[in-house]
Formats: C-alpha cells, structure tokens, sequence
C-alpha cells in the first residue's frame, strides 16, 4: 500500500464525506480524488513519476492538498515548501533535490524560473486544470520515498529528511489506533506542510475517512482567531506546536469559554510546553493531553499521555515511551543502556525512522537524537536538552558557531558570540557584536549582511552592540555571562 | 488612524514603529520602504505578532488574516498596500 492510496480507500467507501475544509471551501473525498487524479495526469505528462521528485511551493490551502496527493499518485516523491519561504531557501532545497517539476503560483513561477536546472519543467498552481485525465495507477515500494521534509540544518544548509510511505503509513496507523480516530473526527491542521507535525493531521484523517480542517497562516499572528477555529471548526483532535497553545491560553482567551464539547484530544509536540500550561489545559478541558517528541528524522517517535501525578510537578510532562512499535533506548555515555535515573542520548531504530537525508547513505541501524533523556523509573523518558550546542529558535535548528562565523565575514564586524536564550516562544537569538573602529553599521546593516550567509531563521533576534566579549578566566568567550545579559526573552514576552 | 489615512501616513507610521520597537531606533537611518523585512530577519513570526497586534490595536485597522497572504510582509511598501487595500477602520 501506498500513502496515496488512503484517499483513493475513503473516496471509495464513503465520496460524499468531507475531506478537507479551508477558509469556507471544503472538498469531499470523492472531489478530492478527482482533483488529485486531474492534477496528476498533468504532472505525469511534465515527466512527474517513480524516481523523481516534485516541490509543491505553494501557500497552505486546499490546493496544496490536492497537489501533494497528485504528485504520490505519479509515484514521484513530494517535496512541500512553504509560501513564507525565502527564495533563496527554496532555491537550495531546489538544488538538492533535483526536482522534475516544480509546482507553484504564477507570481512565485516567474521568481523561480530561470535559477533552476535548465531541464525542470513548471507548473502553474493557479492555472486551471484542463479536462479530468486519470493518473496512471503507480505503485511503487512501500519502503520507496514518499516525502522529503526540509530541517532547517543548524549549519544553515537544509538537510532533506527523506521518510517512506511504510514510515508515514505507520504513524498515521498508530496515531488512529491511539487516538480511536473515526470517521466523525475533524482534525485541525495547524503545523505547515512543510513540518511533520503536518504528517499526523493530514494522514490519520485520510485514514479514518475523517475531515482535516486547515488553519489559515495568518491566525499564527491572531490568538482570539485560533480560539474561534478550535469552537466554530468542532475540532475533535488539535495538534499543535505548544507555541500556538500558550498563544491561546494566554492571549486568545481559550480558557475564558467552555471548550467545545467536540474537543477529544489536544496533541502538542515539537518544544517543550511548560508545566504550568499543561495544568491550564488540564483545568480548562476533560479532553485527553499527549506530549509527542519526535526531531523530523524520527517523527513523533514517543509519546506520553497526560495524567494527574504530571500535573503535580515541577518539571516538563515526559515524553513517555515509544510509538508505532519503534524501539527507542538512551545511551549512557560509554554505549550501555541508560537505567533508572540516569541520563543517556535517545536513540531510535523502527517503523516511522526516515530512510536517511537525501542524496546520503540510508541511516543504518539506531538513528541517534543528540538529546539527552533521563530513563525514568518506569521505562519512560524525561526529556533534559541538547547533547551539542545545537539550539532551538521557533522550531529551526541554529547552531551558534555557524552564525558567528557568517557575521564575522563581515568588514565591520571584529567579533561576534551568539547566544540563544529563553525557552518555547520566548527563545530567541542574541547577537553580541564589536564593531570594527569606524564601521558605521546598524542592527538593519548586520542583519542584512546575516541574510547574504544564512537563511532567514538564522538570522539573530536581536542584535548587541558591546565594547568587547565578556571572557572567561582561560581566555573564552564567557557565553554563561552573555546568556545572562540577553536574558531569558522577558522583553519579548511583555510586548506580545 | 483611520480608514481614511493614505498610504502614505500608514507607511510613515509603520516605519517609525518598526525603528523603535525592532531596529534600537535605526540611527544610521538603513531602513526604507523596500527593505526587504522578512529575508533579513527583522519580520520573524514573533516580531510580525507584535506589528500585527499594533496595526489592529494601536492603528485601529482590520487586517484581513483568513485571506492573508504571508508575502504582503515583504517590504513596509506591501504592508502599507495591504492594509489600505483589504483593511477597514474599526469604530
């Protein structure tokens, strides 16, 4: 079986049901197969098929549903890139993965056009899609690449994260099963295609023949809308960065209502949801809470389900045990399992682990997390930070060293040290930097050079300019004291 | 501000909020209506909440967000274009 074939397997059983919902558009599996199938033809007829690739950037909406469902029916491997993406950012992406066809609006077209492979063929998503042709029914092996998902890559170099219909085929299964999803469920798309939390929403819908209703991009900067969405929208299953939840709790209200009567289960994943929030959900809705913890590699790889003895602590909830029968242990440092109370790096090898990042050698064996997990006394796995200096800022990857370096290309820059502190929505990224003697540069000149180098989530938050970097007693740059100085984002906190 | 401000005003009025609140005041004056503000890193989807959450509160203007386009932040230029375009005045 195919990723694909879920669609085609609840357009059979039931057509007239609601698959997708966006903005007051909706489209049931029987239209959505059709327009899968029209699209299909299309792009199978620009050379889209088994062994190729095809990136869809487009904004999110229907269409881009439809598109991604085309593109695995030609049998071609789908690479999502979001709207927001720079066009420098989709341009690398493009380069490394070779793409046949190249999906995406008019205006993004003519953006593009030109900087890629003389041989890439074009799409135009806003072109209507003339007559109803039937893709070719192609079938190609279940351990064969269905999507490859983009990481930020710490280094600012992206890093396609290449998984399988088998690994996608089995979380949505696990995630049915875990979640009791039927056909009733309305499940909120909030994640961007372009991130695997996406996977779960999209894919355990098709499965259970339920509907996927998709948030606008635009509520990421609206609470109060978010809030509406979760009421107006009977949503069933949320699953969100915890991000989005605190954004609600805290400035959208979701507390002040009742929740909504549809509301079942509220998944959060990809950052750690401070405790006192999950009480906060806790208080405000009976519907069960699931921290999942997953890096793209592995997707949501454990999972822990919210009881009342969490809620009593003062730490992060767990990230619990394995999911979709993976097999997941923590590694002391001298290679032996981790036992109780002890911390040890996570490690993965199972169902949902990608095939490897594309154009490298498949991961063999465990895939190795780089976190660092304390095994708890029942098996289960408190999550406790990072094994390098690898840092999170609104769920990309940065590695400090590589943004320093990029800033100290620059003429005007004499020294640059980079901290990021704060934690979830409140972590952002300080630049400290020393003026070479006459530069006449601004926080706009730094970050403007920072965009030449990196991509634009590498860019630093905020930027410092200091005299000289603090040192520590053997002559390096004392980051614990930068650290200090950036604070933990409270100035960030009180003006949203 | 009102629904009667020009595109002018509001691109004025964005310039000087962006300035003090994300760029420590801008004085070397790099900042323009075409600066590119999301590829260089000063629009990042924390900062876009903040201006948002100005435009609607400290503005007074509705911002279409269910039909938003992520790209109408390019540039202060397509903001403003966007606000007096598809934005109406509260009461």
């Amino acid at each position: 079986m195919n990723l694909q074939d879920l669609v085609r397997r609840s357009a059979a059983e039931a057509p007239d049901r609601t698959a997708v919902r966006f903005a007051g558009e909706e489209l049931t599996y029987g239209e959505l197969d059709a327009a899968a199938d029209a699209l299909g033809a299309v792009l199978s007829s620009l050379g889209a098929g088994a062994g190729e690739r095809v990136l869809v950037w487009a904004p999110k909406g229907i269409g881009a549903v439809v598109a991604s469902q085309a593109v695995l029916r030609t049998g071609a491997v789908h690479v999502p890139a979001g709207s927001a993406m720079p066009l420098d950012h989709v341009v690398r992406i493009a380069r490394d993965c070779r793409p046949r066809v190249v999906c995406a609006t008019a205006r993004d077209l003519e953006r593009i056009r030109g900087l890629l492979d003389p041989d890439t063929r074009y799409l135009d998503l806003d072109a209507p899609v003339s007559g109803s042709g039937t893709t070719p029914r192609v079938s190609v092996p279940p351990e064969d690449a269905a999507y490859i998902l983009y990481t930020s890559g710490s280094t600012g170099r992206p890093k396609g994260v290449t998984i399988s219909h088998a690994a996608v085929l089995a979380f949505a299964e696990w995630a049915c099963r875990e979640l009791d999803a039927g056909p009733e469920d309305r499940f909120a798309n909030h994640a961007a295609f372009t991130f695997d939390l996406s996977l779960l929403d999209l894919y355990a819908a098709f499965r259970a023949g339920a509907s996927v209703t998709l948030v606008p991009e635009g509520y990421a900067f609206a609470p109060d809308r978010l809030v509406d969405f979760v009421h107006s929208e009977r949503v069933s299953v949320w699953y969100s960065v915890p991000s989005a939840l605190v954004l609600m709790l805290r400035d959208g209200g979701l507390a002040d209502r009742p929740p909504p009567p549809s509301l079942r289960a509220v998944l959060f994943a990809g950052e750690v949801l401070a405790v006192e929030y999950v009480r906060r959900l806790a208080a405000w809705s009976p519907a069960r809470l699931l921290n999942l913890y997953g890096p793209t590699e592995t997707n949501a790889c454990t999972f822990h389900e919210v009881g009342p003895a969490d809620l009593e602590r003062d730490q992060p909830v767990p990230i619990g045990r394995a999911t979709a029968g993976n097999r997941v242990r923590a590694l002391a440092p001298d290679g032996s399992p981790a036992v109780a109370g002890q911390i040890g790096e996570l490690v993965v090898e199972g169902p949902t682990v990608m095939v490897g990042y594309w154009g490298q050698a498949p991961v063999e064996g465990a895939y190795a997390t780089g976190d660092l997990v304390r095994t708890r006394e029942d098996g289960a796995f408190d999550y406790v930070g990072r094994k390098d200096s690898m840092a999170k800022v609104r769920g990309y990857r940065v590695e400090p060293g590589a943004v320093e370096a990029a800033l100290e290309s620059s003429p005007d820059v004499e020294a640059a040290a980079v901290v990021v502190a704060g934690e979830g929505l409140a972590a952002a990224m300080t630049a400290f930097v020393v003026l070479g003697s006459g530069a006449r540069v601004g926080v706009l000149g730094i970050k403007r050079h920072a965009a030449r180098h990196l991509p634009s989530y590498m860019i630093p938050d905020h930027v410092r300019f200091v005299g000289e970097l603090p040192l520590t007693p053997n002559g390096k740059t004392d980051r614990l004291a930068l650290a200090v100085q950036a604070g933990p984002g409270r100035d960030r906190e009180e003006t949203t | 501000m009102t629904a009667d401000a020009t595109e002018q005003e509001v691109r004025e009025h964005l310039l000087l909020f962006i300035r003090d609140t994300f760029l420590e005041g801008d004085p070397h004056g790099e900042l323009t209506v075409d600066s590119p503000l999301v590829e260089w890193g000063v629009l990042t989807s924390m900062n876009t909440a903040v201006l948002m959450n100005h435009v609607h509160t400290g503005m007074r203007l509705d911002i279409p967000v269910e039909r938003l386009d992520p790209r109408a932040f390019t540039d202060v230029r397509s903001m403003a274009a966007m606000l007096c375009g598809g934005g109406t005045a509260r009461e």
